[in-house]
């Protein structure tokens, strides 16, 4: 089942309304109320977007910013509810966010590891299995009980890295390649996202670095506007955006 | 395999409640964080939780005991009945305040990852309702100094913290969106706390009020909480069936609103952010 299709996006819509002027106090709300002065208007942050990831492939989204790349990632990753079409997802999903998001620096490094790795949708047996390992792999084996508010900032990215790589996902979301810490580490997690990229499972990658895109994905979306503009052989769809964007 | 598909009808409420239910390790961790984070990492342990509505009794019973000279009908002693508001009252504060704020904090990682929010919201309800629990000790304590005992019927405090979980687990839910979508929510929502605090009777008794004020203070559902729990574990109120039905209705309503608000309000939130 090598053509196992993990990701099916079919005419996705995600729209929302918005005020026209940003507002984000609860006074200013009340003021434009009263003076009716509060306008919507209907904003497609994606519209009618297609597109499928079977195992083994890498899709790359490219796009200006506020073309909806994040948006679909977050689509995708089931936090936001469609609008309009459909989206499946088959198996596990693991998203590469900003790390350390979820740590608590009260809490040890052991603690830290098993508690964001639930959050991230494993479970915390299966995280305390491997504690170990991933401190081992983030070389924080002798601070694993001590508070992570001792840590220094690229231990704490470290951890968060391994915790957040220690799996073979169906479907992995990679808005940006991360590379944290020092100059060794930088290496070694780059790598290992590279290897997991090449694992077999599907890849979603959300990137303004073109070069990549045009190395590592098998197909690419050009989103623009919310709009799917063109996709398919990486290296036209990016040559296409960069036609768009030096006009 | 787990499938997702979004075309998939989720039922509000039903569908939230049974994910929570889904995800309990999770819910576990977080009430354990919450736990570890207060008692295990300071010298004083349990106690440090208990300092500040301990404190706050004592600062009360000296200003309204011994400077304003309150009493209570009937010759009732005032320091039980005053710490059983303040721990109610503490109860209410942290689990509201807490829930939201996880939400709001957390909003970075739950606009990626698919993590309920709800998880957070009843986590610190359920946290809020264990400190709770331990404050019954000195409780007790207060109750012994008056030769008092907990009534044979104490463990209905059970069902009190029960219906503060859905109660304040609902109200911290919508308060939530209104963090995250208003940067001045915070400091308002703290002035109606203080208003809210006045109107529950903690450190006087109903019966001082006049006929119009009375139906105010009926009307505030924790008023029902507070009085119940003051009678059913240290008959240190009187309360009656319509307290019961308040307490139980409000809770579970208010459960319910909140999921159904949060379920239509969190997905525009999440576009936005």
């Amino acid at each position: 089942m090598t053509s196992e299709k993990i990701v099916e996006v079919s005419d996705v819509s995600l729209a929302y309304r918005r005020t026209r002027h940003r507002v984000s106090s609860l006074k200013q709300t009340a003021i434009d109320t009263i003076k009716r002065r509060m306008s919507y208007e209907e904003f497609f942050a994606l519209n009618g977007v297609s597109f499928d990831i079977a195992r083994g492939e890498t899709v790359s989204v490219i796009g200006r910013n506020g073309a909806g790349k994040s948006t679909l990632l977050k689509v995708i990753a089931r936090v936001l509810p469609p609008t309009k079409g459909q989206v499946i997802v088959r198996g596990q999903v693991a998203p590469m966010i900003e790390l350390g998001a979820g740590f608590n620096t009260e809490l040890t490094g052991a603690e830290n590891i098993v508690l964001y790795g639930t959050l991230l949708g494993r479970t915390p047996r299966e995280m305390r299995s491997r504690i170990e390992a991933i401190a081992d792999w983030a070389g924080l084996t002798e601070h694993l009980d001590i508070p992570i508010r001792a840590y220094s900032s690229g231990m704490a990215a470290r951890l968060a890295f391994a915790t957040a790589t220690d799996t073979t996902p169906d479907l992995l979301l990679v808005d940006e390649i991360l590379s944290v810490g020092d100059e060794d580490f930088r290496e070694k997690s780059a790598a290992r996202t590279i290897e997991i990229m090449n694992s077999g499972c599907a890849v979603l990658l959300v990137s303004h670095d073109l070069e990549t895109v045009k190395r590592m994905s098998t197909r690419a979306v050009y989103l623009d506007q919310g709009r799917q503009k063109i996709s398919g052989n990486p290296i036209e769809v990016v040559e296409a955006y960069l036609s768009d964007v030096h006009h | 395999m787990k499938v997702y598909d979004s075309s998939v009808r989720q039922i509000p409420v039903i569908s939230q409640v049974k994910s929570i239910y889904e995800n309990r390790g999770l819910l576990r961790l977080l009430v354990v964080r919450d736990l570890t984070v207060r008692y295990k990492r300071s010298v004083i342990g349990v106690w440090w939780s208990l300092l500040n509505p301990l404190f706050t009794t004592a600062v009360m019973f000296y200003v309204f005991n011994t400077v304003f000279k309150a009493r209570l009908p009937g010759g009732s002693p005032f320091l039980p009945y005053l710490l059983s508001g303040v721990l109610l009252m503490t109860f209410f504060n942290q689990g509201l305040t807490l829930g939201a704020d996880a939400i709001a904090t957390g909003a970075g990682v739950l606009t990626k990852v698919y993590v309920r929010p709800e998880i957070f919201a009843a986590s610190a309800a359920i946290s809020s309702a264990i400190n709770f629990a331990i404050g019954l000790a000195p409780l007790t304590v207060v109750l012994a100094i008056y030769h008092k005992t907990p009534t044979w019927r104490f463990p209905l405090v059970l069902v009190v913290m029960f219906c503060m979980i859905l109660f304040t687990t609902g109200l911290s839910l919508m308060l939530a969106i209104a963090y995250v979508n208003f940067d001045d929510s915070r400091s308002l929502i703290n002035i109606f706390l203080m208003a809210l605090q006045y109107m529950t009777p903690i450190f006087y008794p109903i019966s001082v009020l006049g006929p119009h004020t009375r139906d105010v203070i009926q009307l505030n559902p924790l008023t029902s909480f507070l009085q119940v729990f003051r009678r059913e574990f240290g008959n240190s109120a009187v309360s009656t069936i319509h307290n019961w039905e308040i307490m139980v209705g409000t809770s579970f309503l208010t459960f319910i609103i909140g999921f159904y608000v949060f379920n239509a309000r969190w997905p525009k939130v999440v576009a936005k952010l």
